[in-house]
């Protein structure tokens, strides 16, 4: 049986759907905006990028509780190590294969699953890895609770938007990896070094990914089979909004974020998932360079 | 010249040096081997292989593995299982099925049974696959080898022991010594939530599953029963594997002035559902029937105690704390002191009085032979750790009771204080179901 939602009070809904719609598109976007910004400046398909996601929040987890670190300090300290782990990644394992598509692919996805079934092999499983919520509570919007991580989640959500926005229009770095983005042997022309942008942007990729783990992570549990999921997700939201576009992430985290809700909503809790692998492939077939993309090619041969 | 000879001097100094640490070490590990080298002598025959398939990455696998070796542990340190004239000892031998995890096809755990029986030589099949679907298609390999397998966790479904009966030729050599949905519902969860309806006045009902075929099946049961027994059913939320998100179902039951929201699920993502529930005070009791996460001794520190009050079947006694049998709180002991955890859930004690049952059953067949132990484990009547431990000889499932002198007993606790509070059934009860104070009003 499922409920009949239509006798709900149109406003409740309309009210869970906002709110629960915000929340859920930050999240999809913290989650994608790594993985999109690694794509948009090298062209890297980085589908190691769920592996990152879930690694961080073990890291996390052994740094408060096996170094008894304090939680701040632990979160800083990880962010710092996955950026570390992200620029070694290119420099030792991507740099090998830079410019063979399928190759960059397989070597990530290959990196991913060492990582995810490491820790697996490492005893992390069960479900009683857990973060700490930043602050405990929650509190009524217009008589829909909303727990103090989730409004966190949007305000870390539109503070790392902001950041990047303003990290890629005024500062040098970020202006250079812009030109990079937008055409790469300009910019090697004028100087840029291709290989260090690369470095700098998987570090960043990296970080982003475990700033999106540790915003999330306190909602639920850390379980590895999150990393399919997560790299599921980021790769739908990119696909829909262009892949390499930003802007395109994130309205396609929005577009998916609110369809999701509403889905659940209206309809089952048994199709959210759907929801994400159809935006897809509705994508695909209406507009296969995505919302923002700018694939010519592959406008052409469609 | 000289240099030179000082040089392969020098050599034949480190040479020697070399050869005296090696000897030294093997001198070291020689000595420190004598008590292994006794412990051998001391063993008895060829082993007795118990191969279990079992997905070892999450709870209903791992704890089962843990059982399995603690009986097997047990039983040789008392000298082994008599077979015939002879003592032989037990020996373990667990591949991972992956079979719980999303995505992983079914074949795959096929094959980690045809392997334990080809590559390890397994005698005797023990613990799973662990999800039905993969365990269903086993049927057909065990009879194929002609292997005796006791499935003790992870399986749900009647259709299990269903094809048993349908095809008792062919499937003679899979039995089942935990629970089954049917029963479950029937004998268990309905009656524990009739008396939370009566003991709190309560009625209006909110479900929960996960889109696998054991909760599909269980929560149309449930649905069911509870309308035909006066519960108002207000809707059923089915949730995909993985889920990590469940406020707007949980939102939806706040809407509906839900009071129980029964849960059915085996991912570890549900104590996020937990967390949720009482992130937003929903004022209704959250009753895990299936509630893999929940069941864990970890769930209350994982969740900061916000999983109070949250109930959860673990299917068998002894897989928490109760007094069921004089067997209950010995094993439970044990495996506590062993793995420095409480006996963890689902799979736990069934698992454990899986190898003892066959141990039974081969001392009575004399033989390991499969028409002769299958024929011993027909007429299995043994008082194990959560009762007697008899199986349907038609259809090879244990036979279920609410009394443990009678058969074999399941267990529902609740989370009250950071404790696993047994409350059904009532023979074997250690308290009563509370309500979460934001419910009273």
């Amino acid at each position: 049986m499922i409920i009949d939602n239509w006798s709900l009070p149109i406003d409740y809904s309309i009210m869970v759907i906002l709110i629960y719609g915000i929340i859920n598109s930050f999240s999809l976007a913290l989650m994608a905006i790594g993985f999109t910004l690694v794509y948009g400046i090298c062209r890297l398909p980085n589908f190691a990028h769920g592996a990152l996601y879930v690694i961080t929040g073990f890291l996390v987890w052994s740094l408060v509780h096996l170094l008894k670190l304090n939680y701040v300090v632990s979160i800083i300290l990880a962010l710092v190590i996955m950026g570390l782990v992200g620029a070694a990644i290119y420099r030792f394992v991507l740099i090998r294969v830079r410019g063979m598509a399928t190759s960059e692919i397989i070597a990530t996805y290959a990196l991913g699953l060492a990582i995810l079934e490491f820790l697996r092999w490492g005893g992390f499983k069960g479900m009683t890895y857990t973060l700490p919520v930043f602050i405990e509570g929650s509190v009524n919007i217009g008589g829909i609770p909303v727990d103090f991580q989730r409004i966190i989640v949007i305000g870390i959500g539109i503070v790392v938007v902001s950041f990047m926005w303003l990290f890629t229009h005024f500062n040098r770095t970020g202006l250079a990896l812009r030109g990079m983005a937008q055409d790469e042997h300009a910019a090697m022309m004028l100087g840029i070094d291709s290989d260090w942008m690369a470095v700098i942007a998987m570090a960043m990729g990296s970080i982003l990914a475990g700033l999106s783990a540790i915003a999330l992570l306190p909602l639920g549990n850390i379980v590895v089979e999150a990393g399919y999921n997560v790299l599921i997700l980021s790769i739908a939201v990119c696909i829909v909004g262009g892949l390499g576009s930003w802007v395109g992430a994130i309205l396609a985290a929005f577009m998916i974020g609110f369809l999701q809700i509403i889905t659940v909503t209206y309809i089952q809790s048994h199709f959210q998932m759907v929801v994400a692998l159809l935006a897809i492939i509705v994508t695909l077939i209406l507009r296969p360079s995505g919302l923002f993309g700018r694939q010519k090619e592959l406008e052409e041969r469609v | 010249m000289g240099g030179r000879n000082s040089f392969k001097g020098g050599n034949r100094m480190k040479g020697k040096k070399l050869f005296l640490w090696v000897s030294v070490l093997v001198l070291v590990i020689g000595l420190l081997s004598i008590p292994l080298f006794g412990h051998k002598a001391k063993a008895q025959g060829k082993p007795i292989v118990i191969g279990a398939p079992l997905a070892t990455a999450f709870l209903y696998g791992w704890d089962a593995e843990r059982a399995i070796k603690l009986a097997v542990e047990e039983i040789n340190a008392a000298g082994g299982v008599k077979v015939g004239n002879e003592k032989r000892p037990f020996k373990v031998e667990v591949i991972d099925t992956r079979d719980l995890e999303p995505g992983v096809p079914t074949s795959d755990a096929l094959l980690v049974v045809e392997k334990l029986i080809l590559e390890k030589n397994a005698d005797f099949i023990v613990g799973g696959p662990v999800r039905s679907e993969a365990a269903l298609a086993a049927m057909d390999l065990l009879s194929k080898y002609k292997k005796v397998s006791i499935l003790t966790t992870g399986v749900l479904t009647p259709a299990y022991h269903k094809r048993v009966e349908a095809e008792y030729e062919k499937f003679k050599y899979c039995f089942r010594i935990s629970g089954e949905v049917a029963w479950m519902v029937v004998g268990e969860f309905i009656p524990c939530l009739m008396e939370i309806k009566a003991k709190h006045n309560l009625n209006r009902l909110f479900i929960m599953i996960q889109d696998v075929a054991h909760a599909r099946a269980g929560g149309d049961l449930v649905e069911k029963m509870s309308k035909e027994r006066g519960w108002e059913v207000l809707g059923k939320e089915v949730y995909p594997t993985g889920t990590t998100d469940y406020s707007v179902g949980l939102l939806k039951a706040k809407k509906e002035n839900a009071q129980v929201i029964l849960i059915w699920m085996d991912m570890p993502e549900t104590s996020i559902l937990l967390k949720q529930w009482y992130d937003m005070k929903i004022p209704a009791l959250p009753y895990g029937t299936i509630i893999s996460a929940a069941e864990e001794p970890g769930f209350w520190k994982a969740t900061e105690g916000k999983g109070e009050y949250a109930m959860a079947s673990v299917v068998n006694a002894g897989n928490a704390p109760s007094k069921a049998t004089p067997w209950t709180m010995k094993f439970f002991e044990a495996y506590t002191k062993k793995w420095k955890v409480e006996p963890e859930g689902y799979g736990t004690s069934s698992s454990y009085m899986a190898v003892y049952t066959l141990k039974d059953a081969i001392e009575r067949a004399g033989t390991l032979d499969s028409a002769a132990v299958i024929a011993a484990l027909e007429k299995t009547d043994l008082m194990g750790v959560y009762g007697r431990i008899k199986f349907n000889p038609k259809n090879h499932q244990v036979i279920p009771s609410v009394d443990p002198n009678e058969g074999a007993v399941g267990t529902i606790f609740q989370w009250q204080a950071g404790k696993r509070i047994v409350v059904f059934p009532p023979k074997i009860a250690m308290g009563e179901v509370k309500l979460p104070p934001w419910m009273k009003k």
